[in-house]
């Protein structure tokens, strides 16, 4: 049985930690048991994390290929699998399946300029997208970031966004739905902050990742601004089993989220029918 | 290279097959005609028209384990001993073999569980004499002599079978059987099969041109109330997918056993008919109604999958219209569909 895709490989649980203040967000550090196992991946990819008994489900690679010794996911506490998840020890052993699926086309990126818009909790692979470009700079021109989230606790990786405020190569703007006391960064919708901003679309690509409805009015935006379906980017989620296009669940059209996404242009969604 | 072999002497051809391989053939048991594991021809029932079940089940069983694990190691104990033969199957389900090994092995991953059963399995076919009224396999490209999918394919001429081969594997077997006269058919054999494929011809429906059918699905019906009026009357019970031989959906789950660290990953069949096929943990269904999920099936088998892998996905073996609790029938589907073009 050599080669059998739905044998997970074992990681042990390096660092666990809370991510967000309301506690539903665990970020989760894992190092392969066995040392010598190639884990070549690229951002946007996803693994299948896996506690036996409980069962399996997928999620985003939070780290960058550029980040060596650890694999970092962030889970939403929801089910019986993500439950699991966030009460693990550190050292414990689970299994994992990856990596997974498609990524973010940074071949396209090089060169260029780059917008990456993110929406609460659907920052993980944009996480690894932004690393990954902090490791190789010089390949790509003009970095603008802009993220938000309902309120400052729910921003992840917060001690790593101060850093990158720090940084001169690139443009961050953190937001936050309602003005709080302390909170001296921008105060909007996601939306809104990208009107205020203004990329110019001119040899720029987005990436886009959020919320179904920031989703939907950061595209308008974008529209607006002159930026065309090809060069909008997003990842998409379904409810996924095997994570290698056959149980036949997370298709859109004749596409299935797990092999063939889950990174899509804009371009390549029109295409396909808006929901299913 | 066709023969000619009497009917006496199956019992003795089964009884070769069993003593190789792991065999099954179709079997009557509490009413129900489906495909079981044999010994010998004892029990063989080849008077049954079509199995009740599919034949799936052999290759891509409806519960089976991927691994067991105890105490936080995997065992994976899939241990196949003997190679799969299959005696008595319809040209449909042969066909359904290959179908399903697309989509096994699509996206450049292969499905270890189905090819450990299915890559050197040896299927013996038998063409359809009277097609049933619930047959329409001439609308798929198919027919009821159709040999795709087999390694020897047997027509019944009431005293002796034809006999031929449809693949090395087939070769190979014929020229290494001994205990059984291997005939060279007469003039008169040979008409005999060409009245049988003629009579069988005349029971089936009148062919469909299912060509247009893709298109009219792909542009024209995405958001159709179509959809609506023809899952009136469903009752989302998954019947026909799980009677289908070209379904494939799976569902993954763990099962442990209670109070201690050790159970079984195992997967089964799932069907798109369900809701909770696609429910996800936030509450959000891409497909809440039964609306959706028929029109998720049937854009699957003569849309997606043709897109995919350039074939339907739809063998006309007829069982989800023969086992409908509310005799929806797909081909009435299928027309309706096409009138929309």
């Amino acid at each position: 049985m050599k080669d059998n895709p739905y044998i997970p490989i074992p990681v042990r649980l390096k660092r666990t930690e809370i991510e967000s203040d309301d506690k539903t967000l665990r970020t989760l550090d894992f190092t392969l048991c066995d040392e010598n196992q190639a884990f070549d991946f690229m951002p946007g990819q996803f693994c299948q994390l896996s506690i036996l008994g409980k069962g399996e489900a997928p999620f985003g690679i939070a780290s960058s290929p550029s980040e060596k010794g650890f694999l970092r996911f962030t889970v939403n506490r929801v089910g019986g699998v993500t439950t699991a998840l966030h009460y693990l020890k550190e050292g414990a052993v689970i299994g994992m399946r990856g990596p997974l699926g498609n990524y973010y086309p940074v071949e396209k990126f090089k060169g260029q300029n780059l917008v990456i818009i993110g929406g609460g909790f659907a920052f993980t692979t944009l996480r690894s997208l932004v690393l990954y470009i902090f490791a190789n700079r010089k390949h790509f021109n003009d970095i603008t970031i802009i993220y938000g989230a309902r309120r400052p606790g729910l921003l992840l990786y917060q001690n790593e966004l101060t850093e990158w405020e720090k940084r001169d190569d690139i443009k961050l703007f953190l937001t936050i739905d309602e003005k709080v006391p302390g909170w001296d960064k921008k105060v909007g919708f996601v939306p809104v902050v990208i009107g205020e901003v203004a990329p110019k679309p001119k040899d720029t690509w987005a990436v886009v990742c959020g919320p179904p409805i920031m989703i939907k009015f950061t595209l308008l935006r974008l529209f607006e601004l002159g930026f065309s379906a090809e060069r909008i980017y997003t990842s998409l989620e379904r409810r996924m089993k095997c994570g290698i296009g056959k149980c036949g669940r997370c298709n859109i059209g004749s596409k299935y989220v797990c092999v063939d996404g889950p990174v899509f242009s804009l371009a390549e969604l029109q295409k396909l029918p808006e929901q299913y | 290279m066709q023969y000619k072999i009497e009917k006496n002497d199956i019992s003795t051809l089964i009884d070769i097959l069993a003593s190789v391989y792991d065999l099954f053939g179709p079997v009557k048991t509490d009413g129900l005609t489906k495909l079981a594991r044999i010994k010998s021809a004892s029990n063989l029932d080849l008077e049954s028209f079509n199995t009740d079940e599919s034949a799936k089940d052999i290759f891509f069983p409806q519960y089976e384990t991927i691994f067991n694990f105890k105490d936080g190691e995997i065992k994976n104990e899939f241990d196949k001993n003997r190679p799969i033969a299959i005696f008595g199957i319809r040209p449909c389900d042969a066909k359904s073999f290959l179908i399903l090994n697309k989509a096994f092995n699509n996206g450049g991953v292969n499905d270890s569980y189905w090819n450990q059963r299915y890559t050197d399995a040896m299927i013996f076919a038998i063409g359809c004499n009277r097609p049933s009224q619930t047959c329409f396999c001439n609308w798929v490209n198919q027919g009821p002599f159709n040999k795709e999918g087999t390694d020897i394919f047997l027509i019944d001429l009431g005293d002796d079978f034809m006999v031929e081969s449809c693949s090395s594997k087939g070769d190979d077997f014929l020229k290494n059987v001994s205990k059984i006269t291997l005939q060279n058919p007469n003039p008169g054999d040979l008409d005999k099969v060409n009245q049988i494929k003629r009579e069988a011809e005349i029971l089936m429906s009148e062919k469909l041109d299912l060509a247009p059918l893709k298109s009219i699905l792909d542009t024209q019906l995405l958001d159709s109330p179509l959809w609506n009026e023809i899952s009136a009357k469903c009752l989302s019970c998954a019947c026909c997918t799980y009677l289908c031989p070209t379904c494939h959906c799976f569902d993954i789950q763990d099962e442990k056993k209670p109070g201690t660290n050790q159970g079984s990953r195992v997967r089964m069949w799932d069907s798109c008919m369900f809701s909770l096929f696609t429910q996800e943990a936030s509450g959000h269904n891409p497909r809440p109604t039964i609306a959706s999920r028929m029109r998720q099936r049937i854009m699957h088998k003569f849309n997606y999958f043709v897109e995919n892998f350039g074939e339907i996905a739809c063998v006309g073996c007829g069982r989800c219209v023969r086992t409908c609790p509310v005799n929806l029938d797909i081909r009435g589907i299928i027309k309706r569909i096409k009138n929309e073009g």
